[in-house]
């Protein structure tokens, strides 16, 4: 495309994080739009205007039953094929924390019986609270689209913020697949690159999963927030290092590039 | 007023009836109080409603008419360097460039956290929000500063619940309204049970040409009411603030519900409708309720007004006329607007899914009318309702330490800084700062803690870069020492403003504003109105010296029950601006080799310290801020900073030095070897007194030279960044040495 990419940023109460994945996209080349879901639902806005969807994180209709169930549902009911279309279409879909949420209880993510039913969740975290803190976040790029301009096994630091990050499958073989198709492109490690767990892994998630990519390579859901690290000065130690990009833009600029190259 | 709903009440003639209607009524007013509403209702001719009688219980209560502290107020505070104020109101305004200002206030939502810790903190953070959206601001940053108490204390609750219940209402409302909470303190004392505090402050920016007002000046200007319905809860919350808590007595019916979720969008809804100019005026609905805001905006244009009661969308539909007038019912907004501009209004209201409804509309003249049903309910002068008289209590000044103890010279001092780390007012709080969300946003260039991932040490003011396309930074710290106070309320206060500075220097800011928040028992006993008026005699030097505004603040008395009271305390939320972000710095050593340095110099006076308490000493004497020194080494560090010659700086708190060098190197895993045999004092001075003025700075060694002839001789050099151990000498003597690992430890004691 000779454009700008569209994003829709899809909102509902609750959702917080729209600011910073907004400004992600704009500052990565994109034409975002922050879309409520009730504007999609009474078709003011069509899911197919866009060219990439991120669902940002909060806590959307509060998340007083399970983290995105509510939004989820929403979709659910009115949107479910629209945003299956989009997805095989190739487009991009990202979602981070409750937007990774979402992707899961739409059967989105991680999607190994390519039939989008619900196959994981993303539980309550080992510690039993909310956790607010930066991680070590390794890379397996594969083929998605989002990590293009990573290494492999490159490790960047990623700030978290949720009590439901725990990311668990329905049985074992779902996790099998999981890793058989490498479709667990971000792990949480600790300061030396090893995965060992709580506290580096900061919710219990199951393999150290921090983030999932289809198949396809097009919807990725991380319970990180790169959109908090588009540049480097909002990392903790940014003080003690030199400036580098922030590793959130990556994801934002990369899903920018791969709309115009592809479409 | 024949109304079923509002009743006529009988005032009689005796005081003894009188003070059995304000007690009967929850009015919380005095005989005297009684007495000029008896005199106003003669006047009228006739007896008073129960809706008039509660609006003007809700408007001269303590907590909405300041009526005890406001005299005192204008002698020490009011109008210290008004020229660097932009506007006054639910919050206040300090300009940050051509183009934006910041708007901030800190509050106590004391008595409610008391009485329900869960719902009083998360309705303090709702609450404060609301002040400064009020301004047309988008809110930034929140900040809250805890005092739990240690003891338990029979028919109370135990502290540790109420501290888990505080920290839990502040996560679950401030992470879903995505402000992040960037800043604040957590302290621990046994003067804190059962009299928890709560000060929650709120920072936000705004595009000066859309700063918002509360005054309604002209007739024909419609009242919306949006946000959440109105209820039951919260109802008396502003008398129940203005009393002390009894035993056994508090009434959980006074606490607000909070409701995050309907929050969110209403912030958003707020702040479009302001940015398509269709806001007249606007106000947030806290304590007082519709009475109180309705009154204030008509009363700060000189305008009189109608309202319709029946046209408040309400959670229970029985609910009598004088409870929805005056029910604190949270996530609720009054916005005044011009005739042409409602429609347009209501519809972004919808589009967000608000509710919101036209209510009323100012008047020429100076009266309030309120319908109900189509029926009178009130009919009062503006004034009447918002003007109470004011009091000149009686107050008796504390006498002043003259004498310190000295106290003993231990041998083992690495032992005290090993207490000390791990003392619960110096270790991490990261337990519960961890649960509150402080990247949300995208915009925090220094959160709560910095340095390594992992093993991050404590920040002195954190920092936000509020618009993405600009290098500019605001800085948010608070200054507060509520043991200062306690021995010595006028030191305390000064040295509150000191820190606060102090803190914001630290990270390369200078200080725009000051809001305060003032803690103190009932103002009917001498004794708390001495300690009070020293405190602002404090606050007023210090910030007329520094020459700093206080732009907004509140006042919470009343913190007592039974025998058992507060010090009498201020809490100061401070903002400062950084040009350019990327000059920020941080606490953590950057690299080995560099010299340290302590820009200022230690004390012999140790009232209120740490170390004193640790010693288990009362009294003595507490070091005191001069702010005229605190001026110029903040001055001499902040051009050091942006002359590059600074690596990290740290101030000295609580604990001393010795605890500011540790905190350095928690963050970064780079040790220290320092000398302060050249500082001519007794050692445990040296390093556990807590001067005012004073940083512990690591100097960039290319930059020493040119780093001393600047400073002269408010710089002592100390000894150098080595290793990954603290080693301290007193010439040949070492008197401290201790492990990175081991003093990280301790620090991070009771969080992993």
């Amino acid at each position: 495309m000779n454009r700008s990419p569209k994003v829709a940023v899809i909102t509902m109460e609750g959702t917080n994080n729209e600011l910073e994945a907004f400004l992600s996209f704009k500052y990565s080349g994109g034409n975002p739009e922050i879309v409520h879901l009730k504007k999609l639902e009474s078709k003011i806005k069509k899911i197919d205007d866009f060219d990439i969807i991120f669902f940002p994180g909060g806590f959307s209709a509060g998340d007083y039953v399970r983290a995105g169930a509510i939004m989820a549902a929403r979709i659910r009911s009115k949107l479910l094929r629209d945003i299956e279309d989009f997805v095989e279409e190739g487009k991009p879909v990202m979602g981070t924390c409750n937007g990774f949420q979402v992707l899961v209880e739409l059967g989105l993510l991680p999607d190994t019986g390519r039939n989008y039913s619900i196959e994981a969740a993303l539980a309550p975290n080992i510690s039993n609270r909310f956790e607010a803190r930066s991680v070590y976040v390794r890379i397996k790029k594969k083929n998605c689209l989002f990590l293009s301009s990573f290494e492999n096994d490159q490790i960047i630091k990623v700030p978290i913020a949720h009590s439901e990050g725990r990311f668990v499958t329905r049985d074992d073989d779902i996790l099998k697949n999981i890793r058989d198709d490498g479709l667990n492109v971000l792990t949480y490690v600790d300061d030396h690159g090893r995965e060992t767990g709580y506290p580096w892994n900061p919710n219990g998630s199951y393999m150290n999963i921090a983030g999932i990519c289809n198949r396809d390579g097009n919807v990725l859901g991380t319970m990180p927030h790169p959109e908090r690290v588009f540049f480097h000065y909002t990392q903790p130690d940014w003080t003690r290092s030199r400036y580098v990009d922030g590793p959130g833009s990556h994801f934002f600029r990369n899903a920018v590039r791969y709309s115009i190259e592809k479409f | 007023m024949k109304s079923e709903m509002a009743r006529k009440i009988i005032l009689g003639d005796s005081e003894a009836n009188l003070l059995r209607v304000s007690r009967d009524m929850h009015l919380g007013l005095s005989s005297g109080e009684m007495q000029r509403v008896k005199n106003y209702f003669k006047n009228e001719g006739r007896e008073p409603t129960d809706v008039e009688l509660q609006a003007i219980a809700q408007a001269w209560s303590e907590h909405c008419s300041y009526k005890s502290s406001k005299i005192h107020l204008k002698k020490y505070i009011f109008g210290i360097a008004e020229d660097k104020v932009l506007s006054k109101g639910d919050a206040g305004l300090v300009p940050l460039d051509d183009d934006s200002a910041v708007a901030f206030k800190i509050e106590s939502h004391n008595h409610p956290s008391a009485i329900e810790p869960y719902g009083g903190a998360a309705t303090g953070v709702g609450g404060i929000l609301r002040d400064v959206l009020s301004m047309g601001a988008q809110p930034i940053a929140v900040t809250d500063v805890l005092f739990f108490g240690t003891k338990r204390l029979k028919g109370f609750p135990d502290p540790k619940f109420i501290e888990n219940g505080v920290i839990a209402g502040i996560r679950d409302y401030g992470n879903r309204v995505g402000i992040p909470t960037v800043s604040g303190g957590i302290f621990y004392s046994d003067f804190f049970s059962p009299n928890v505090l709560v000060n929650v402050g709120c920072v936000g920016i705004v595009n000066r040409g859309k700063i918002l007002q509360s005054a309604i000046k002209e007739a024909g200007i419609k009242l919306i009411i949006a946000g959440g319905k109105t209820g039951r809860d919260g109802i008396h919350g502003v008398n129940m603030a203005s009393a002390t808590i009894e035993r056994g007595k508090e009434d959980i019916s006074t606490v607000q519900l909070g409701s995050p979720i309907t929050k969110e969008p209403l912030i958003h809804a707020i702040l479009e409708a302001n940015e398509r100019g269709l806001i007249y005026a606007l106000k947030d609905l806290g304590g007082g309720g519709l009475s109180s805001v309705v009154a204030e905006m008509l009363e700060a244009g000189g305008m009189g007004g109608k309202i319709w009661l029946d046209r408040v969308p309400l959670k229970e539909k029985d609910m009598l006329p004088w409870e929805i007038w005056i029910s604190e019912s949270q996530e609720r907004m009054l916005i005044a607007s011009r005739e042409e501009n409602v429609e347009e209004i209501l519809g972004i209201m919808d589009d967000w899914d608000i509710i919101s409804n036209v209510i009323g509309e100012s008047e020429k003249g100076n009266r309030l009318e309120i319908y109900f049903n189509g029926e009178k309910v009130l009919d009062v002068e503006v004034e009447f309702l918002t003007v109470p008289e004011m009091y000149d209590r009686k107050a008796v000044i504390p006498a002043r330490k003259a004498t310190s103890e000295i106290p003993k010279l231990s041998r083992d001092l690495t032992g005290y800084l090993s207490k000390m780390l791990s003392d619960r007012n110096v270790r991490t709080k990261e337990f519960a700062v961890r649960q509150f969300d402080h990247t949300v946003r995208g915009a925090t260039v220094i959160g709560p803690f910095t340095g390594i991932i992992g093993r991050e040490g404590p920040s002195d003011s954190s920092v936000i870069r509020p618009y993405w396309d600009k290098d500019l930074g605001v800085a948010i710290t608070h200054g507060s020492n509520p043991f200062h106070s306690q021995t010595d309320p006028y030191a305390g206060a000064l040295n509150a403003v000191d820190e606060a500075v102090r803190n914001l220097a630290s990270v390369g800011a200078e200080t725009l504003g000051f809001s305060d928040c003032l803690n103190a028992g009932d103002p009917g006993n001498p004794d708390v109105m001495g300690e009070f008026t020293e405190m602002l005699r404090g606050l007023g030097d210090g910030a007329s010296s520094v020459h700093i505004p206080f732009v907004s603040g509140n006042v919470s008395f009343y913190n007592e029950s039974g025998k058992r009271r507060i010090p009498t305390f201020p809490t100061i939320l401070a903002v400062g601006k950084i040009e350019d972000i990327n000059k920020a710095k941080t606490p953590d050593f950057k690299q080995e080799g560099n010299p340290i340095y302590l820009l200022g110099f230690p004390t012999t006076d140790l009232g209120g310290s740490l170390y004193y308490r640790l010693l288990r000493k009362k009294g003595g004497i507490v070091p005191l801020s001069n702010p005229k020194v605190l001026l110029n080494r903040a001055s001499k560090l902040l051009n050091a900073i942006d002359k590059n010659m600074v690596a990290s700086v740290h101030d000295v708190s609580d604990g001393g030095m010795a605890v500011t060098i540790s905190e350095m190197i928690i963050g970064s895993d780079i040790g220290a070897e320092i000398d302060i045999s050249s500082i001519g004092l007794r050692p445990d001075f040296v390093l556990f007194s807590e001067p005012q003025s004073s940083w512990v700075l690591e100097v960039s060694k290319e930059m020493e030279e040119e780093f001393v002839k600047f400073a002269g001789e408010d710089a002592i050099k100390l000894g150098f960044t080595s290793g990954t151990q603290l080693t301290v000498l007193n010439g040949e003597k070492r008197v401290i040495s201790m492990d990175s690992g081991e003093i990280t430890k301790r620090w991070k004691e009771g969080y992993w």
